[in-house]
This record gives C-alpha cells, sequence and structure tokens, in this order.
C-alpha cells in the first residue's frame, strides 16, 4: 500500500469536494458569519482533513459525514431564506443596545456583551464618546451598527443643497499592459478614444500601462509601469530579511 | 451549454469521488487468473488440512502475489488497517506452513479470511 499516493487521491476528493461544497452553500464573506456558522465552517473543515489522512478508516464514511453536514447547511440555509420565522430561530435577530442614547443593561446581560465590549466596538467605528450615540444595534454576526446622533451625522451634499452627479462603479480597461475590449465596448469608448487619453499622458502603446480605469463621470485613473518615483518610501518601523 | 457545463462538472466529479471511493467492492474481485485471493486461500486452505506442506508453500506464494495485485487496485477506497492485517496473516500463514503448523495455519487461513470478507463492506 502506497501511503502517500492514497493521500494524495483522498486529498484531491476531498478538496474538490468541499470547493464544491463551498459553493453549492453560497457566497457568505466570513465577516458576516454568525457564531454557528462560523463553528459549522471549521466542522466541514475538520471532517474533509479525515477525509484526507485518516487512513485508518475508509473514505466512504467520513465522506458521507461531509455531505451531510453540507447537506443539512445547505437545508438550513433554505429555511432561514423562505421562512423568516425559522431565521428568527436560527440566526438570531439585531438587537438594540443602545436607544436614544441610553444604555440598555438588561438586554446587554441577555446578549452576554459587557459594557467594555460595546464600547470597543464604538472605538472600532471611530465613536469615542457614547454620547454621538443615538441606537446601537447588535447583528446576529455580532458586529454593531450605530446611528449617530443627527447633530453628530457628517455634513451630506444634500445637506448643502449641493447637485452632485453620479460617479458610478470604475470598469477596468486596461490591465497588466492589456486592452479589456469588452469594457470599452461596455463604457461606449472606442481604442482611438483610447490611444488619444493615453497620448495625453505621454504614453505611446498600451503595454505601458499597469491599469487604467474609468467612471461614469468620466474620472480616468492611469497607472503605467515606469513610476519614476527617485526615493520610494518604507514604512517598516524595524530591520527586517527584506 | 455553458451553464449545463458548469453544472455537469461538478456533478461529474461528485459522481467520481463516490466511484472510486465506494469501488473496493468491485475491484476486490478477480479480473485475471492470477488475482483470485479467494481461490488462493481455500487452495492453501484444503493443503494445509490434506498436510500437503510442499504445496501449501507454493500456494501461499500464489496468494501472496495475488494480494499484492488487489491491494494497488482497493488502497484508496478500503481502509489501512485492515489491508495490513491481511498482510500480516499472510506473512504469519507462510511461517505456520513452513514450519507444517496445522492449527497456526487454520487460525491464520480463517482470520485472513475474514478480513478479506470485511474488504468492500
Amino acid at each position: 500500500m502506497n501511503e502517500a499516493l492514497v493521500v494524495v487521491v483522498r486529498g484531491v476528493i476531498s478538496y474538490f469536494s468541499l470547493l464544491i461544497f463551498a459553493r453549492i452553500l453560497g457566497k457568505e464573506q466570513i465577516s458576516q458569519l454568525t457564531f454557528f456558522d462560523y463553528i459549522l465552517g471549521i466542522t466541514i473543515g475538520s471532517i474533509a482533513s479525515e477525509v484526507t489522512v485518516d487512513l485508518s478508516s475508509r473514505a466512504w464514511p467520513h465522506w458521507v459525514g461531509l455531505a451531510t453536514w453540507a447537506v443539512l447547511a445547505y437545508l438550513m440555509e433554505m429555511i432561514t431564506l423562505r421562512w423568516r420565522y425559522a431565521a428568527k430561530f436560527f440566526e438570531g435577530e439585531p438587537t438594540i443596545v443602545i436607544m436614544n442614547g441610553k444604555i440598555m443593561e438588561k438586554v446587554l446581560k441577555k446578549m452576554k456583551f459587557r459594557i467594555t465590549d460595546i464600547l470597543e466596538l464604538l472605538r472600532n467605528q471611530g465613536i469615542f464618546d457614547v454620547n454621538e450615540v443615538d441606537y446601537a444595534i447588535i447583528e446576529p454576526n455580532g458586529s454593531l451598527s450605530v446611528l449617530k446622533k443627527p447633530e453628530n451625522l457628517p455634513l451630506t451634499p444634500k445637506d448643502m443643497n449641493i447637485k452632485v452627479t453620479p460617479t458610478g462603479i470604475s470598469t477596468e480597461l486596461i490591465y497588466d499592459g492589456k486592452l479589456i475590449e469588452e469594457n470599452l465596448r461596455q463604457m461606449n469608448k472606442d481604442k482611438k478614444w483610447l490611444m488619444d487619453q493615453l497620448k495625453k499622458q505621454g504614453i505611446k502603446d498600451i503595454s505601458e500601462v499597469f491599469l487604467f480605469t474609468l467612471n461614469d463621470a468620466g474620472s480616468q485613473y492611469i497607472d503605467k509601469y515606469k513610476d519614476n518615483m527617485k526615493k520610494v518610501k518604507d514604512i517598516g518601523d524595524y530591520k527586517g530579511p527584506f | 451549454m455553458r451553464k449545463f457545463i458548469v453544472a455537469a462538472i461538478p456533478i461529474a466529479a461528485l459522481v467520481l469521488f463516490i466511484v472510486i471511493m465506494i469501488s473496493g467492492s468491485f475491484l476486490k474481485k478477480p479480473f485475471g487468473t492470477d488475482d483470485d485471493v479467494t481461490k488462493s486461500i481455500e487452495n492453501v486452505m484444503k493443503d494445509v488440512n490434506e498436510e500437503a506442506w510442499d504445496k501449501a508453500v507454493v500456494e501461499v506464494d500464489e496468494l501472496e502475489s495475488a494480494w499484492r495485485k488487489v491491494i494497488k487496485r482497493i488502497q484508496f477506497s478500503e481502509e489501512r488497517d485492515e489491508i495490513n492485517f491481511l498482510t500480516s496473516n499472510i506473512v504469519r500463514l507462510r511461517g505456520a506452513v513452513t514450519s507444517k503448523d496445522k492449527s497456526d495455519s487454520l487460525m491464520e487461513l480463517n482470520d485472513a479470511y475474514s478480513h478479506w470478507k470485511e474488504l468492500g463492506k
């Protein structure tokens, strides 16, 4: 029995099984995971590692365990998507911990949060004075959403009655010295226009450009391979191997 | 077509993985004349019962050779311990047959047969 070869084959099986299951389970980011989702991910990963290296038992029962957890996770996802009552039960719900500037002590106790945790989460959002907070809500994933009191909210163009045009999303037209023609067409531009823009920047060929983006408002960002920086700043605070 | 391929590739991959993982019961079956472990065990058992020790030694060689061929096929689906136990049984069987020990030979043969039956279950 060639153990290394068996581990390679079993590794390929568990890696791609995990990849397929993860793709089916959805696109939630780590930051959006609830505590249970986090444990679920660890458990599924742990079973996948057993499929790979636990040669003292067959791969099949471990794989069935992996598939069972993935199917249950998918079913729960479907149930919570379609049935709001179940979502409330399984995933929890947002809880107000500061209302009208007042801390809800009983709620904090129920949520097993200390006031120091709330203050830390507020500081993470750049709020160092609780007086600034109107509402604070603990989301099911444990993060804190904050609504500041109106007098502490940032000034917006709307407050000043200033008309602004939407900028839209920047689209890459050149990346890594290559033209992305599909995006150029999408932005209703042609190659001649692009070359004119490059010429204005003293660029003769597309291959000189690392990144060229354009947004709906017409704002361009052009980065050349040649940066012509005489002195590059080093932000390292101590000497390392590089 | 693209949507079909996107769905078909993961499904085909999962099916292939399942086939590899449960293929043991099929792959342990003989594909030729020199990889029939069941028949080899029965032959050695017959020789031991008749105390035909010279013939039994040759049959043990054949059993070992057949088993080595089967290991290569079933190693991806079966557990390592079960494979190692059967290998040890054959090694001990060789010793028992060489020393013409009937009871030890029958013990190892029966143990080997029970491990063989467990494979692919």
